[in-house]
């Protein structure tokens, strides 16, 4: 039987679909535990990230701390925190938090470093304030890379939360964990594909993000290049 | 030869033709009387020189590597390939030291020089440049444009320069194709004729409103009848020195050292204020300002040294520096007259005419890519 | 922590480390492989490059437990199942960074190698891949760093890596073991980087040699936030 059978006769079943274990919930938690951790990491990491892109001081951090995060564990720091911190919010919290700050931190930063020298002399020529400049010129300008930035975070995010199962919590991982756990491959395949529809749908909304919040000249000089 | 022409015009087009990195819509192009169309591109342009704008160094290869490039290519050995390139570092005026250095450790005018060793490596008969000088600044581009005059002096290559600036056009060309936006011939010529006798308005327009004075720089200053009564070594004593002034009836007089190396003016004024019995050397004189060398520069250099002279009269030296002669406005203006009537005007702009306008419709130049003409 | 639990453990250490190295490289490795072409196609055929860029930024949205499971029914509980998601991943990567690296060759360049007579497979081979090495290793670098990470979540299948201490250190709650496995992937992830690093110093002698723009990272918009790291 392929992946593709063995997930849509799961998925067919009625009582997936209802209780507490039943799938919309679980997709409800999923969508929950992420995008919690992506709120808390970009409020964290886009003020920082821009105020070094902008001051240009602390770079040297950034360009080593994108290096260095890639080589992270996820499954080794979810881990980590639940046997340091016990089963609680912050054993997945953290992790999912942790890894999601690099890369806003390291997109808002170069989007904001990357923009014309130019557009900023003319602001300030046209009496902007420091602080207009940033957030009507700036800010604006970088946000196809921010946005590109939150979007990648979500990809490690949703992945990562997934993982989480492991260490106890609900989401769509839980039913690839336990699933595993009981030698169950329907149920495991059933959350694979699940996991993956949420993914995708996910980076579809990203995409719609973008038209919104990115300014129309800039998502056109975008594509063309 | 060379192609100028405004922006757009075809001219680097046309170039590119020679060496089929684009292909003519009509038309053919001889080399050596066989249509480069029949032959393999790559083949063809191993055996053609290329220089461009921005040099193209492989930025990955030391300076000798990228010199040897087509001759390995072509399928020299190593050794020989590098000791060619030693050669042509040398003909190119570049430091030997530089050989194993990478393109991004020279500057602008050294990196074009590679290009034009790299492009005349395997002694390609026919050499193209595109803007070579363009973009380099004016003090290097200047000596960029005599070492390529002197170095075509010992290698006699076929040579096709693209340049936009009128000048480098007419300095370093043996002929001149000026192109009409659009891409059609307006005149081809040498640029002695160009300059005389532009064949129409557009022409005309091109060359500016000074080209008659830059025509005077193709007549030579040897045409000159110098003043040598006027010139004075400096043991001669201030009495005999009156004596010279007043027979010549001149105002200025060169006083020159024992070399007969020039050393200033001295005006009968001054003389006259001076003790009879003292010798110049000891004198006050006034600089003797810019010269011109009589056996190589031209009319237009001697006007031009006459003009910036404070006593309207220049110096003419020969080529070790002593001197010849002095001249002023008058012989200026007689050796002018002189030259301008006897050199041909008006009937050969009739015929550089008629060669510009048969090449018109068709987008590949025929006579003027022919390996048949000797220089550039 | 308990330090002797390191040298009573090492030679269990030792073959984890191994096998996810193994698991790390191999696919950053095949990556390369079918990257390469891949990517001189889409420079060759530009219409090809926006579907295979789209089809990778879809690929690489998908969590790499999830395609470990997908996986399952065809080639069961074995290194495969692993190898084969995580070179898709890094094809997601190196693609970009080969298309990236071979455009990144100035024009003056390309024009003056084939006006000298070098065919389209020599220009490829002598001139335009030796130019846009630093940028392919830069991607390589990622494709690395992350294979070796992602490797250990294998072990929640049951692939055998340094994640097995991670699932052991949880089940018998000692962080000890945690501790090891976690900065024993680190290690390992950051010594491959260090070797592409020098890889790259040893294959382009003729660029410029500066200590902070060695390990700079740039981010490439465009692409889905993997910068390419030069």
């Amino acid at each position: 039987m392929s992946f593709l059978s063995f997930a849509w006769n799961w998925l067919r079943a009625a009582h997936q679909w209802q209780g507490s274990d039943g799938i919309p919930v679980r997709i409800l938690e999923h969508l929950g535990y992420s995008g919690l951790s992506l709120l808390i990491a970009a409020l964290i990491a886009l003020p920082l990230g821009v105020a070094i892109g902008h001051s240009g001081r602390g770079a040297f951090l950034v360009v080593n701390l994108a290096n260095a995060w890639r080589s992270i564990p996820t499954l080794g720091l979810l881990v980590l925190m639940a046997v340091l911190l016990g089963f609680s919010a912050l054993s997945w919290l953290i992790p999912l938090v942790v890894l999601a700050i690099p890369p806003i931190l390291v997109n808002a930063y170069e989007g904001v470093l990357g923009v014309d020298r130019d557009l900023k002399d003319a602001a300030r020529g046209m009496g902007m304030t420091p602080w207009q400049i940033l957030l009507k010129v700036e800010v604006p300008v970088a946000s196809p890379l921010i946005v590109l930035g939150l979007r990648t975070a979500a990809i490690f995010v949703v992945a990562t939360a997934t993982i989480a199962a492991e260490i106890g919590l609900g989401g769509l991982g839980r039913y690839i964990i336990d699933g595993l756990a009981s030698q169950i491959y329907p149920e495991v395949a059933g959350g694979a594909a699940l996991v993956a529809l949420l993914a995708l749908a996910v980076q579809v909304a990203f995409v719609l993000i973008r038209r919104v919040v990115v300014p129309v000249g800039l998502r056109m000089r975008a594509r063309s290049s | 030869m060379v192609f100028v022409g405004p922006s757009g015009c075809g001219k680097t087009t046309s170039l590119r033709m020679i060496n089929r990195m684009v292909d003519p819509t009509e038309g053919r192009i001889l080399l050596d009387d066989r249509d480069i169309r029949q032959a393999d591109p790559a083949k063809l342009r191993r055996g053609i020189g290329y220089v461009i704008q921005h040099a193209g160094l492989f930025p990955h290869r030391t300076i000798e590597d990228n010199i040897a490039t087509v001759p390995l290519l072509i399928g020299w050995g190593r050794q020989k390939a590098r000791q060619r390139a030693h050669e042509l570092m040398d003909l190119v005026s570049l430091d030997p030291a530089m050989a194993r250095r990478y393109p991004h450790q020279l500057s602008g005018g050294q990196q074009q020089r590679v290009g034009v060793a790299r492009a005349l490596a395997a002694d390609p008969p026919v050499l193209l440049m595109d803007e070579p000088f363009s973009a380099v600044d004016a003090i290097v581009r200047a000596s960029l444009q005599d070492e390529l005059l002197h170095i075509q002096e010992h290698l006699h290559k076929t040579i096709v320069l693209v340049t936009h600036d009128l000048e480098e056009a007419i300095k370093v060309g043996d002929r001149v194709a000026l192109f009409r936006p659009g891409g059609t011939l307006a005149q081809v010529d040498v640029p002695d004729r160009l300059l005389a006798a532009p064949s129409d308005d557009y022409v005309a327009g091109f060359l500016g409103f000074d080209r008659g004075i830059r025509r005077l720089s193709f007549f030579p200053a040897s045409a000159l009848n110098l003043e040598t009564d006027t010139v004075v070594p400096d043991r001669t004593t201030v009495a005999e020195a009156r004596r010279v002034a007043k027979d010549s009836g001149q105002p200025w007089l060169l006083v020159t050292d024992t070399e007969r190396l020039p050393r200033g003016w001295i005006s009968t004024a001054v003389l006259e204020e001076l003790p009879a019995a003292a010798t110049l050397s000891q004198a006050p004189l006034s600089g003797y300002g810019h010269t011109f060398r009589v056996a190589s520069d031209s009319l237009r250099a001697a006007l031009d040294a006459t003009v910036l002279s404070a006593t309207s009269r220049a110096v003419g030296v020969a080529d070790d520096g002593r001197v010849v002669g002095v001249t002023s406005y008058d012989r200026l203006r007689t050796a002018i007259h002189a030259a301008v009537a006897s050199a041909p005007q008006e009937t050969t702009a009739q015929e550089t005419t008629a060669q510009g306008t048969t090449a018109q419709g068709t987008t590949a130049r025929e006579s003027t890519a022919q390996d048949g003409m000797s220089a550039s | 922590m308990i330090w002797s639990y390191i040298p009573a453990n090492a030679a269990l250490i030792r073959q984890l480390t191994i096998e996810n190295a193994v698991l790390g490289i191999v696919p950053a490795v095949l990556g390369l492989i079918i990257a390469v072409p891949v990517g001189i196609a889409c420079v060759r055929w530009g219409w090809l490059y926006p579907p295979v860029l789209s089809s990778t930024s879809v690929l690489y949205a998908l969590p790499s437990l999830a395609l470990f499971i997908v996986l399952i029914p065809y080639t069961g509980l074995t290194d495969t199942t692993v190898i084969i998601p995580l070179t898709l991943f890094s094809l997601c990567v190196l693609v970009p960074n080969v298309v990236d690296g071979l455009r990144s060759v100035p024009e003056p360049v390309r024009q003056a190698a084939t006006a000298m007579g070098f065919g389209a497979l020599r220009r490829l081979v002598q001139v335009e891949l030796p130019l846009a090495i630093p940028v392919i290793i830069a991607g390589l670098r990622v494709a690395t760093v992350s294979s070796i990470s992602l490797a250990s979540v294998g072990q929640l299948i049951g692939v055998s890596s340094l994640g097995y201490l991670f699932i052991d250190g949880l089940q018998r709650d000692f962080p000890t073991e945690l501790y090891v496995g976690f900065v024993m992937v680190i290690i390992l992830a950051l010594a491959a980087d260090l070797v592409l690093v020098l890889a790259r110093r040893l294959l382009t002698p003729w660029q410029r040699r500066d200590a902070r723009a060695e390990l700079r990272v740039s981010v490439r918009p465009g692409t889905l936030g993997e910068g390419v790291v030069r």
